[in-house]
């Protein structure tokens, strides 16, 4: 009576055929627009699975190099800071120089070798004070604290008390007393490289003249490569140049001989110039780190190009097969939606005679 | 052959024509019936040459059967499992990044995402170490990823208790599916000694079968005298005569290490670790593996990235002659005096925080990052910047290092015994996507599967409008024939009767 075979079909299903593949058209159709409006995986863990950990790391990866890059303007900043300041102190040591080269002694001669030294050290004591942001370009890792205290204070400098004691126990007399002037040339040269340039050394340099730390503020510029990223005023630049120009200050409106007062000169030229030496050093040292700071920036950026490129293969979709996939799904669910509609008129009892 | 028995033939004619177009009917009435089986009536000749329907049978294809609750198990599963999962893969969800030019802070919310931004913000701190906002920056990323372990452990709790709601669900299910069963199957077995119609108990067995399938793997076997016995997929009784008490104690809070009832049938452990005979699949099987081992696993994981954390960036004594033991510095947990070993961190990524030492909100010092001190400000032992110098950065650049450093890990938590705090959090990532995608693959698979067999046995099992309607016209046409007959034969008694 029935005939069963691998023809049957029952009409639960075949009413029902459709429905799963037009779900699942539906759900593709909704999932490829989104993707194809984002140009992103709609759900970009389920499709990555375990390549997750890795997109992430290479997401991590860009971050840092962003972040290093974006530190790296900071450090440059506060290099180019210095430079500019060095620069200006070695300006200043030039002028100095060329005043000094000029000087003879004569009547009130001593009166200009003091304004030297004493505009000199004040724009000495500026520049060291330089700051970029809130913090002392010159200070070392001792960033919130000027390095160099104002040497004409009153009450008087830790470091002028320091030197009209030295000259008092060298001479007897402080350099403005009227016996002052009878310390011979030979005396005041002798004073000059010995007792003298002891003060600004050291603990001395430390306590009476610098407030700066002596180890220099480090940065990361690239993934593991950390560079010292500053100078600090205890440099032997500093010493040299506050040595010369507070010997000038200090000793050229006394009451010294015209000797005396040539041989604090020669003294003082000597030093400015070992100062402007060792200053070229320092900047050719923060010169050398700016430049590393611009090639580390320069091969990040390229190296960031790539990542995001590799990036871009892991999380991106091809909008164009996307835009195709739209396309065939469309026309799959209106395919489906005629079929659906031409198997309702499949049916026997629409072709019976009505008895 | 006489008249009077060709009068026989056509009553029996006619009976047999009603028995069949009541099948037909009914048949066709249940044409949208889900697991309807159509029915057959077996037609027979009769003593004198008439026709009787001997029986009814149902169309059933027990082979069909099988697959149909087995993959349906099999997908059930995988469902419970994938649903569990995409609610996991939430904490890790990274999607809503963009990778083109997204900085940093822009990763997503997965713990691994929130330690790149601690290391960006440190990078930035170590930069500018004088700057207060940059240590509040580095003080509120640490906040974040402590805050995202926290949330990712919550998620995982949510998860297992979820789960143990949906067992205590499922096996209410199954037992009140069983006491069903049971009415249907003794109708069957009654019905077949009294030679009653069965056809509509057996469907309502399969139906109930099909139904159990989707919450647990059964198998069933049926008695001669028509009684089904239902068994796990296991080999454990779940019905036989009479139905097998299921019995589950929901365990309403499960915190990290807190460990879920087992399902038991007469008293055996069907889920679980110390089960002898573990059921294979059915939502039961999915929820119990989601709550005893795809969690917990991950859990471990977090547990690992919250105690990896808190020895990174922990403080050593930095005395000339250090004596006292290392503390935990940035990150701790409440009331915790020293460092968790790698062997025991459950609960850590729960209770993990930011040392309320170093945090301004609670009226910490964010400065503590760059001099260290934040396991103990007291005690100078822990200091690191001993000058005090406002740009000190061998501390700050100390804990970058320690985020790279390659640290050991508890190898039971399925990712390695060595790595770097970054790479692990991030193999977590990629461990949960890939069990997610996995799922969800396999999920689809198993659907597929079962929509395929429940296609075929409603092909094998279901009724053909058309076929019917055929039959409904051979029908007719023979119970028009047999009334032509009838009359043909009332009109020679007639004639006969006339004659006589």
């Amino acid at each position: 009576m029935s005939t069963v075979g691998a023809n049957f079909v029952s009409t639960q299903f075949l009413a029902n055929s459709l429905v799963a593949p037009v779900m699942q058209a539906q759900s593709s159709l909704t999932t490829a627009m989104t993707e194809e409006s984002t140009g992103q995986y709609a759900d970009l863990g389920l499709q990555l699975g375990d390549q997750s950990g890795y997109e992430l790391s290479l997401k991590e990866q860009v971050g840092q190099l962003q972040t290093l890059t974006s530190g790296n303007s900071l450090v440059s900043t506060n290099l180019s800071t210095a430079q500019n300041a060095l620069s200006a102190i070695q300006s200043s040591a030039q002028t100095t120089l060329n005043d000094l080269v000029a000087w003879t002694p004569s009547a009130n001669s001593g009166a200009s070798l003091q304004n030297m030294g004493q505009s000199a050290l004040q724009s000495l004591i500026a520049l060291a004070n330089t700051t970029s942001g809130d913090q002392y370009v010159f200070g070392g890792i001792n960033s919130a604290v000027a390095p160099m205290a104002d040497h004409y204070s009153t009450p008087a400098s830790a470091a002028k008390t320091a030197i009209d004691q030295a000259f008092r126990t060298t001479f007897g007399v402080l350099p403005s007393d009227p016996g002052a002037a009878n310390i011979s040339a030979s005396a005041m040269q002798s004073f000059l490289s010995g007792p003298f340039p002891a003060l600004f050394q050291g603990a001395s340099w430390s306590a009476d003249w610098s407030s700066a730390s002596s180890v220099n503020t480090s940065a990361e510029i690239a993934p593991g490569q950390t560079v010292t990223t500053s100078t600090n005023a205890n440099q032997p630049g500093f010493q040299q140049l506050a040595q010369a120009y507070a010997m000038l200050s200090e000793f050229g409106g006394s009451e010294l001989s015209g000797d005396a007062q040539q041989a604090v000169a020669t003294a003082a030229s000597s030093l400015v110039s070992q100062g402007l030496n060792s200053m070229v050093n320092v900047q050719a040292e923060l010169g050398s780190t700016q430049s590393a700071v611009t090639n580390t920036n320069s091969s990040m950026s390229s190296q960031l190009t790539i990542l995001q490129g590799q990036l871009g293969n892991l999380d991106t979709v091809n909008t164009t097969a996307t835009a195709a996939q739209i396309t065939s799904l469309t026309n799959q669910i209106q395919m489906a939606y005629e079929l659906t509609s031409r198997l309702q008129q499949l049916n026997l009892a629409q072709y019976l005679p009505v008895p | 052959m006489s008249l009077s028995t060709a009068f026989n033939v056509i009553s029996s004619s006619f009976a047999a024509n009603a028995a069949q177009t009541a099948v037909v009917s009914n048949n066709i009435a249940n044409v949208n019936t889900p697991g309807y089986s159509r029915e057959i009536a077996n037609v027979v000749t009769n003593s004198y040459g008439g026709a009787d329907v001997a029986s009814i049978t149902r169309e059933a294809n027990a082979a069909l059967l099988e697959q149909v609750s087995s993959s349906t198990s099999q997908a059930a599963t995988q469902q419970a499992i994938s649903d569990g999962l995409t609610t996991l893969a939430q904490t890790v969800d990274d999607s809503s990044s963009a990778s083109s030019t997204s900085g940093a802070g822009q990763n997503g919310a997965s713990p691994s995402a929130m330690l790149a931004n601690l290391q960006s913000a440190l990078t930035t701190y170590a930069d500018q170490p004088t700057s207060s906002s940059a240590a509040d920056a580095v003080v509120s990323a640490a906040s974040d990823l402590a805050a995202s372990l926290n949330s990712a452990s919550a998620a995982v709790q949510q998860v297992r208790e979820t789960a143990d709601q949906n067992m205590t669900s499922s096996v209410n299910t199954i037992n009140s599916l069983l006491n069903q069963f049971a009415a249907a199957n003794n109708t069957v077995v009654t019905g077949l000694q009294t030679g009653a119609n069965v056809s509509s108990a057996e469907d309502t067995r399969d139906s109930i079968v099909t139904q159990l399938a989707q919450q647990i793997g059964v198998s069933t076997t049926t008695a001669a005298n028509g009684s089904e016995s239902i068994y796990t997929d296991s080999g454990v009784t779940l019905f036989q005569d009479t139905p097998r008490a299921v019995s589950f104690t929901p365990t309403p809070t499960l915190v990290d290490g807190a460990n879920g009832a087992p399902v038991t049938v007469d008293g055996v452990p069907i889920t679980g670790a110390n089960s002898p005979m573990p059921i294979q699949s059915g939502a039961l099987a999915g929820y119990a593996a989601l709550r005893d081992t795809v969690a917990p696993e991950y859990q471990g994981q977090l547990d690992q990235v919250a105690g990896g954390l808190i020895n990174a960036f922990a403080e050593s004594d930095q005395s000339a002659n250090p004596t006292l033991p290392s503390l935990p510095g940035l990150f701790t947990t409440p009331g915790a005096t020293s460092l968790p070993l790698t062997s025991a961190t459950t609960g850590l990524a729960a209770a993990i925080e930011v040392n309320p030492n170093v945090d301004p909100s609670q009226g910490g010092n964010p400065n503590l990052l760059r001099d260290g001190g934040i396991s103990n400000p007291g005690n100078p032992a822990y200091t690191y910047n001993t000058t005090g110098a406002a740009s000190y950065t061998g501390r700050i650049q100390e804990l970058i290092g320690q985020i790279s450093a390659t640290q050991s890990f508890d190898p039971s938590a399925g990712l390695g015994s060595s790595s770097s705090l970054i790479d692990y959090a991030n193999a977590s990532v990629s461990w949960v996507q890939a069990e997610n995608q996995q799922a969800s693959d396999s999920s689809s698979y198993q659907n597929a599967l079962a929509t395929q067999a429940t296609s075929a046995l409603s092909n094998a099992t279901g009724v053909n409008l058309d076929a019917e309607m055929t039959n409904m016209l051979n029908l007719e046409n023979s119970y028009a024939s047999s009334a032509k007959l009838l009359t043909t034969v009332t009109s020679m008694f007639s004639a006969l009767l006339q004659a006589a």
